[in-house]
């Protein structure tokens, strides 16, 4: 029936059309429901049942288990604050829509309600302001609308603290997609994450509301330091402090950005995006390695006046956005390294600077973000090592053969 | 000018002319330099006299638009003193006196072990200049240098106190590096309006001056001694509370200010 | 001959720019933009020391022994740089306080340096000036259109008089800290030359490698 509808419409947008100039639209439209009729019609023909379009479903699919915690833990937070400063209501939108459920930080539903009043807007925003820009783009060059912009919405979303400002959200999502990718000519082309460019760019700009104490719990005028941040200040007993078991941080019971506080979440996504073979396996293993290896070292080394060297590694992973990262951002097919001894190599890369920026640099308590970008800046680079060690090895077996 | 004539005729590349050609050229060249370096010696060093004046009067609150910075200056009173006895040096000319240079001095300074040097700074000058603004024979205002080190920069400012050696009445930094936005809001005035009327020492005669995490409000214990954290910045106002423990401590200008402690 | 004394001058403002088309003298371009005054004062710098430069090598250019040239020209340079530097310290110091090193690196600025060696060598006095002047008013141009964009939305103001009020003192302008840093002025650059080179295609550059729309069946 679907397919009829489009199929009636169709010739009206295709060459000649009354809609021709807006096929990009239907284009989108019809192959996101659709498998495309068009065939290669020559050699090499892949044989797969994934296309970009898929590929793209499939990762949207695996960030629910993280949006459905997301939605919960931010309500959690905030019911929470506001329990512990004695607000009873809320003002304007929120309050009207609210009012009849309750704030109660025990109740399920409650909490998620709350979150999602954070989420939606967020997530919305960066939808329309970004998908229109990426639609500019495509009138303008004249190519489709890529479905890339789906994931880079979503993964975008969830990385944003949840009190941020709609118009920020909107800038740094304006940035992200023109800057970090359709100045290199789309998707497939940039060498950057756009989403991680969108929060650099925030990160940046706006630091104050990205970044400290008061931006992770959404309720006016609560502090509520992460633990990463509380482990940067005064190390694991100032976490202890805090209240936060390992367990509240791998479950997601903690303040952060949306979508990067329940370590358990992004797992379960991660398994889907790893069985499908969508994520690559040995880039997640990298980063993992490296970061355990970086701070098993920092912790044997040791520091009287740094308490983030004696940081463990099974907290690096609960806290702050590494694992988000490692599973979500990381694991890009195009910004990524694209051999597999690369894919190594860019892994071990980004979970060793991670630990070092988290540790030794005193401005940024979080480093997956920044981490991330700088193997992305090298992913091409290990490539080419990559390759040319395969090109010595191969001229060697050649030479010694005759 | 015959010898110009002879020297324009010789061919390029020949070597004589390549000496002479290079020889006048220093010449005329240095003797450019050095007489706009000579000529406008006097006017570069009022101005940098006059930049450390304002910046001294805006801190210490007697800035006014419009006024003539050397005019406003002849209220305050320079004076070395020596750190560690807090007496004054009168054998030193406190207008000449450069207190950043005899920091760098090994024969002006001492090194810092690194349990005293909590401002990090690594070397201590021996004397420091203080500017006094006298009312009749009180003392009104007594104005310290401080500085210290924040996230990316050290940061130079300086701190004017009430004649009792305990009350903040200024304090603000005129050279500093902290991330704009962040640390850099040290400048905001906003901030450093929180700073007046604030007490340095308490009853113990410790320095309890500090920057606190979060800000000052009902529930805190002993608001006249706290002052508001910069939000995200809590490396730059470890830094600033640093500096004024140190500053304000043993090492730095308290034997000195013990004497306006009456 | 007029003709040439405007070409020289109107050329460098867009057409050849030293900054968006020859993409020299980028390192002061990011340094001194933060402030509409610092970028002012280093438009007037360089362009004096740009225009004098050109004009005094080129005087001297018929008797420049081909062995010292380069050290003819440095020494004139870096003689002109340290007379505007004290002028600047005696008459505007405090924009000169906060330009600190980046006047004295105008010795190394590759646009005097690159003017001097591509015209004013093989040009008369009066066209090596213009040309020196047109240089340095294409290099204020950019200069001066960064460092209006930063300072508008990085801090607020132009000329440190505040236009929007800061969310901080109580306005409703939030300030973007990103545009206060070195790397803004890349994106402001890049951008500014995406925009000079879509009306103006010429400058657009020949890709390196192009990928191939199909591949011949018959010479597979």
């Amino acid at each position: 029936m679907l397919r009829k509808l489009l199929d009636s419409i169709g010739p009206s947008f295709h060459e000649g059309g009354k809609f021709e100039r807006f096929y990009i639209l239907y284009e989108a439209v019809d192959t996101l429901l659709y498998s495309p009729p068009e065939t290669t019609p020559h050699a090499p023909h892949a044989r797969d049942a994934m296309d970009l379009k898929r590929v793209m479903g499939y990762v949207w699919l695996a960030t629910f288990p993280v949006i459905l915690m997301a939605c919960w833990n931010t309500g959690f937070q905030a019911n929470s604050a506001m329990a512990a400063m004695g607000t009873g209501e809320l003002e304007g939108w929120r309050g009207a829509l609210l009012g009849g459920i309750g704030y109660d930080p025990a109740s399920f539903f409650a909490n998620f309600l709350h979150g999602l009043t954070y989420f939606l807007p967020i997530y919305l925003t960066t939808f329309i302001v970004g998908g229109l820009a990426e639609v500019v783009f495509s009138f303008v060059r004249g190519h489709e609308v890529n479905e890339g912009f789906f994931v880079t919405s979503i993964l975008y979303t969830l990385t944003m603290p949840p009190s941020i400002p709609l118009w920020m959200v909107s800038l740094g999502i304006i940035f992200g997609v023109v800057i970090g990718k359709e100045v290199f000519g789309g998707t497939g082309k940039n060498f950057l994450n756009p989403a991680l460019v969108g929060r650099a760019f925030l990160f940046f700009a706006y630091p104050a509301a990205i970044s400290g104490d008061s931006v992770w719990v959404a309720a006016d005028g609560y502090s509520g330091a992460t633990p990463l941040a509380a482990a940067a200040a005064g190390g694991m007993e100032q976490v202890a402090a805090g209240g936060y078991s390992w367990f509240d941080a791998f479950i997601g019971f903690i303040p952060g950005s949306i979508g990067e506080t329940s370590t358990l979440a992004i797992l379960i996504g991660g398994a889907m995006l790893l069985i499908t073979r969508i994520a690559s396996w040995r880039i997640v293993s990298g980063v993992f390695i490296g970061m355990v290896a970086t701070s098993l070292l920092l912790n044997l080394i040791g520091s009287d006046t740094n308490p983030m060297f004696s940081m463990p590694f099974w907290w690096h992973l609960v806290t702050g956005g590494f694992a988000f990262g490692m599973i979500f951002m990381a694991t890009d097919p195009v910004t990524a390294a694209h051999t597999n001894a690369g894919r190594w190599w860019f892994g071990i890369l980004i979970g060793f600077m991670v630990v070092m920026i988290r540790v030794v640099n005193p401005a940024y308590p979080e480093g997956m973000m920044l981490a991330i970008l700088f193997a992305n800046i090298f992913a091409p680079l290990i490539d080419h090592f990559v390759v040319q060690a395969n090109v010595r090895r191969r001229l060697k077996r050649q030479t010694q053969r005759a | 000018m015959g010898f110009l004539k002879k020297l324009f005729d010789m061919p390029n590349d020949s070597r004589v002319k390549t000496v002479l050609v290079a020889f006048l050229l220093c010449l005329v060249c240095s003797l450019l330099v050095s007489t706009a370096a000579v000529a406008l010696r006097p006017v570069q060093e009022a101005n940098k006299l006059a930049d450390k004046r304002r910046n001294i009067l805006e801190i210490a609150g007697m800035m006014q638009e419009g006024a003539d910075v050397n005019e406003l200056f002849k209220q305050i009173e320079p004076r070395v003193i020596d750190l560690d006895t807090g007496e004054y040096v009168d054998d030193v000319d406190a207008t000449a006196y450069d207190q950043r240079k005899a920091s760098k001095d090994p024969a002006q300074s001492k090194a810092l072990a690194s349990d005293e040097d909590i401002a990090s700074i690594r070397r201590r000058a021996d004397k420091a200049t203080v500017y006094l603004v006298r009312n009749g024979d009180e003392v009104e205002t007594i104005i310290l240098p401080v500085h210290g080190y924040g996230l990316w920069s050290t940061m130079y400012g300086f701190m004017a106190l009430e004649g009792d050696g305990q009350t903040v009445k200024g304090f603000g930094f005129y050279e500093q590096a902290e991330t704009p936005g962040l640390g850099g809001e040290v400048d905001n005035p906003n901030w450093k309006a929180l700073w007046h009327g604030k007490q340095v020492y308490d009853e113990n005669g410790n320095v309890a001056l500090q920057v606190i995490k979060g800000s000052v409000g009902d529930a805190t214990p002993d608001p006249e001694h706290k002052v508001d954290g910069l939000a995200g910045a809590s490396l730059t106002s470890r830094g600033v509370s640093n500096l004024v423990k140190y500053w304000l401590g043993e090492r730095g200008f308290k034997p000195f200010l013990e004497q306006f402690k009456g | 001959m007029d003709a040439e004394i405007k070409k020289n001058l109107v050329d460098p403002l867009v057409d050849n720019n030293p900054i968006t088309w020859q993409i020299l003298g980028i390192c002061s371009a990011l340094a001194v933009t933060t402030s509409m005054n610092t970028a002012l004062l280093m438009s007037l710098a360089l362009t004096t020391v740009v225009a004098l430069s050109n004009f005094s090598i080129s005087l001297v250019r018929d008797h420049t022994p081909g062995s010292i040239r380069i050290i003819v020209q440095m020494i004139i340079i870096a003689s002109l740089v340290i007379i505007v530097d004290q002028f600047m310290r005696a008459y505007a110091f405090d924009t000169a306080k906060k330009l600190s090193v980046f006047v004295g690196l105008i010795i190394t600025n590759c646009i005097v340096m690159g003017r001097a060696e591509a015209y004013a060598m093989s040009h008369g006095p009066k066209l090596s000036f213009f040309d020196g002047l047109g240089n340095g008013l294409g290099y204020s141009l950019v200069l001066l259109i960064v460092a209006f964009i930063r300072e508008l939305f990085g801090a607020g103001s132009l000329f440190g008089v505040q236009i929007f009020e800061l969310t901080k003192d109580g306005g409703w302008y939030q300030s973007n800290g990103l545009l206060l840093l070195p790397p803004s002025a890349f994106f402001i650059i890049g951008l500014l030359i995406w925009v000079i080179r879509t009306f103006k295609p010429a400058q657009v550059e020949q890709p390196t490698f192009r990928i191939h729309e199909e591949i011949n069946p018959q010479l597979v």
